[in-house]
């Protein structure tokens, strides 16, 4: 407990001195960015100025907010619709061999396919519009979920069902209390993977064919080469994608507390500590 | 206590093993079974160690009594009755951490009760009795992330003792621990035993592990496994850790050695 504390203090009081090193490639890439435009180095159609980006936001500004909901409003759906459908599967597969079977030969055929690569038959399927997109995004982000949930599975070291069985468990109970919480980790982590892989699923989704939504307006900015205005769009996305991560991992924390904590101390923190 | 009280003093036989063969089934021709017509009578409230060389099957032997493991041939036999499966009279101490690390100390210790149907209050009465004889008491909202090997141990066994079983099986439970913690916890443990009389089977490459806990030594051969002797150990209870630094407890130790030492070397 004592030196549980001493870690947490430790990590808390180097947390400002690590700050520095962080963002030192980030403030290189500005002040880059900055001398590139002012000596004119590069052509703004490639680079475009700060100031330039700064002109497309307050253009872009008016178009945003419709926008923004537009995206979110489609990768949420498509995101919680495949976690869902990746969930139930995951513990189905859990619980039962012959779903395990069924299933699981699908989730492991599905892994290689390029998800992007089903666009035009997703199209033809579901026609233009919002649901070949969601469509789109909960595949890919079921076969995560799925994919993960197996692998789980397939690593749930014996010695916990050993034990659970010598206490009186049946199956049932073994799955409750001893599946479950071994996978739950992992399918947190899945969740999270699978949250930063809807924001790419959505721009796919909306590069084909779709009216609105920040990837749509992606596409019109590179249809009038408005390099500017296409950076903002990929800063917008990557907050959104910040902001859903970030919740998550807050869940995280809570849902599962015991798992373990790699200490910011000592040798093992020396090789692959800070990442 | 209660605990003895709830079952017929006898002194007669726990766990009966008649000519039990065991082997894998996709084993390769020429190899030999891994335990190969053993036979071995364990009395009610014995304590017995089951010592050998690596690779002998007396983590086999464990598991087949704890019903892990199928009777391939012969027959394995618990108060008369044929063992078929696990259950809760029949607990084990497994060597690898088994402590589950999403349940608190409380949760862990309270896993067989649960199981078994007790009531909520008479749980929390009984995990902390429990928690008190392995000295734990005050730990019990602490997840296992934050206990040493030694203190996860000792959920282990606390765990394994809560729920009152006939069969106490401890698999090598203190191999992974360092020389003064694994003292404590065989005196510690000693003592439990001496307080709740259950049928303990010991396994154990630590000789004078054996011959300190131990009632009866059983020493196993290997290629295939089997009984190479079975030793009574003679030392008065409650035993002391001076009497592992007295002469006649290093005689029968270094006699024990050349058993061990005649039946683990041909392969």
């Amino acid at each position: 407990m004592a030196t549980a504390k001493n870690n947490s203090a430790a990590a808390t009081g180097s947390k400002l001195g690590n700050l520095l090193p962080k963002l030192a490639i980030p403030l290189v890439l500005i002040v880059l960015w900055v001398v590139i435009s002012e000596f004119k180095l590069v052509k703004p159609i490639f680079i475009p100025p700060p100031a330039a980006v700064w002109k497309a936001f307050l253009g872009l500004a008016p178009l945003l907010p419709q926008a923004i909901l537009t995206t979110v409003a489609i990768t949420l759906a498509g995101f919680v619709i495949g976690v869902s459908i990746g969930t139930v599967s995951g513990l189905a597969m859990a619980y039962s061999k012959t779903v395990r079977v069924y299933l699981g030969t699908i989730f492991d055929f599905a892994r290689p396919i390029p998800v992007f690569a089903l666009i035009p038959l997703f199209i033809l399927w579901f026609g233009i519009g919002r649901a070949p997109q969601i469509a789109l995004i909960a595949m890919g982000t079921s076969v995560i979920l799925g994919i993960t949930t197996i692998e789980a599975i397939r690593n749930v070291p014996s010695i916990y069902i050993r034990a659970a069985l010598t206490l009186g468990a049946d199956r049932k109970r073994i799955y409750t209390t001893v599946i479950v919480p071994y996978i739950a980790p992992h399918l947190i982590g899945a969740i999270r993977v699978a949250a930063a892989a809807s924001w790419g699923l959505d721009v796919a989704a909306e590069f084909m064919g779709s009216q609105a939504g920040l990837g749509y307006l992606i596409i019109l900015q590179q249809t009038y080469l408005r390099t500017a205005g296409i950076i903002i769009l990929v800063v917008i996305y990557s907050i959104l994608a910040i902001f859903l991560d970030t919740i998550i991992a807050a869940a995280e924390k809570r849902l599962i507390p015991w798992t373990e904590r790699r200490s910011s101390m000592g040798a093992v923190a020396s090789i692959v500590g800070n990442t | 206590m209660s605990a003895s009280g709830e079952r017929p003093e006898t002194d007669g036989t726990k766990i009966r093993i008649e000519h039990l063969t065991f082997g894998y089934p996709d084993k390769k021709p020429r190899q030999t079974n891994i335990i190969e017509d053993l036979s071995l009578e364990i009395r009610d409230r014995e304590f017995v160690a089951i010592v050998g060389a690596s690779g002998c099957g007396k983590t086999t032997l464990l598991n087949v009594i704890a019903g892990l493991l199928p009777t391939s041939t012969g027959k394995t036999s618990i108060n008369d009755k044929e063992i078929v499966g696990p259950g809760p009279d029949r607990t084990v101490v497994f060597q690898d951490d088994a402590v589950f690390p999403w349940f608190t100390v409380h949760g862990n210790v309270e896993y067989g009760l649960k199981i078994a149907g007790i009531n909520k209050e008479e749980r929390g009465r009984r995990v902390a009795r429990s928690l008190e004889m392995v000295g734990l008491s005050g730990c019990e909202t602490l997840y296992p992330k934050q206990l040493s090997g030694g203190m996860r141990k000792r959920v282990d066994v606390a765990r394994a003792i809560v729920t009152r079983p006939e069969v106490l099986m401890m698999d090598e439970p203190f191999a992974a621990l360092d020389v003064m913690t694994k003292a404590s916890l065989q005196e510690q443990f000693l003592g439990i035993w001496s307080e709740h009389r259950m049928t303990v089977v010991f396994v154990t490459h630590d000789l004078e592990e054996a011959l300190y806990m131990a009632d009866r030594v059983v020493v196993m051969a290997r290629n295939p496994g089997r009984i190479a002797k079975i030793v009574d150990v003679p030392f008065d209870r409650p035993r002391h850790r001076d009497l592992k630094t007295a002469p006649e407890f290093q005689t029968m130790r270094r006699e024990l050695g050349h058993v061990l030492d005649a039946n683990g070397e041909q392969s």
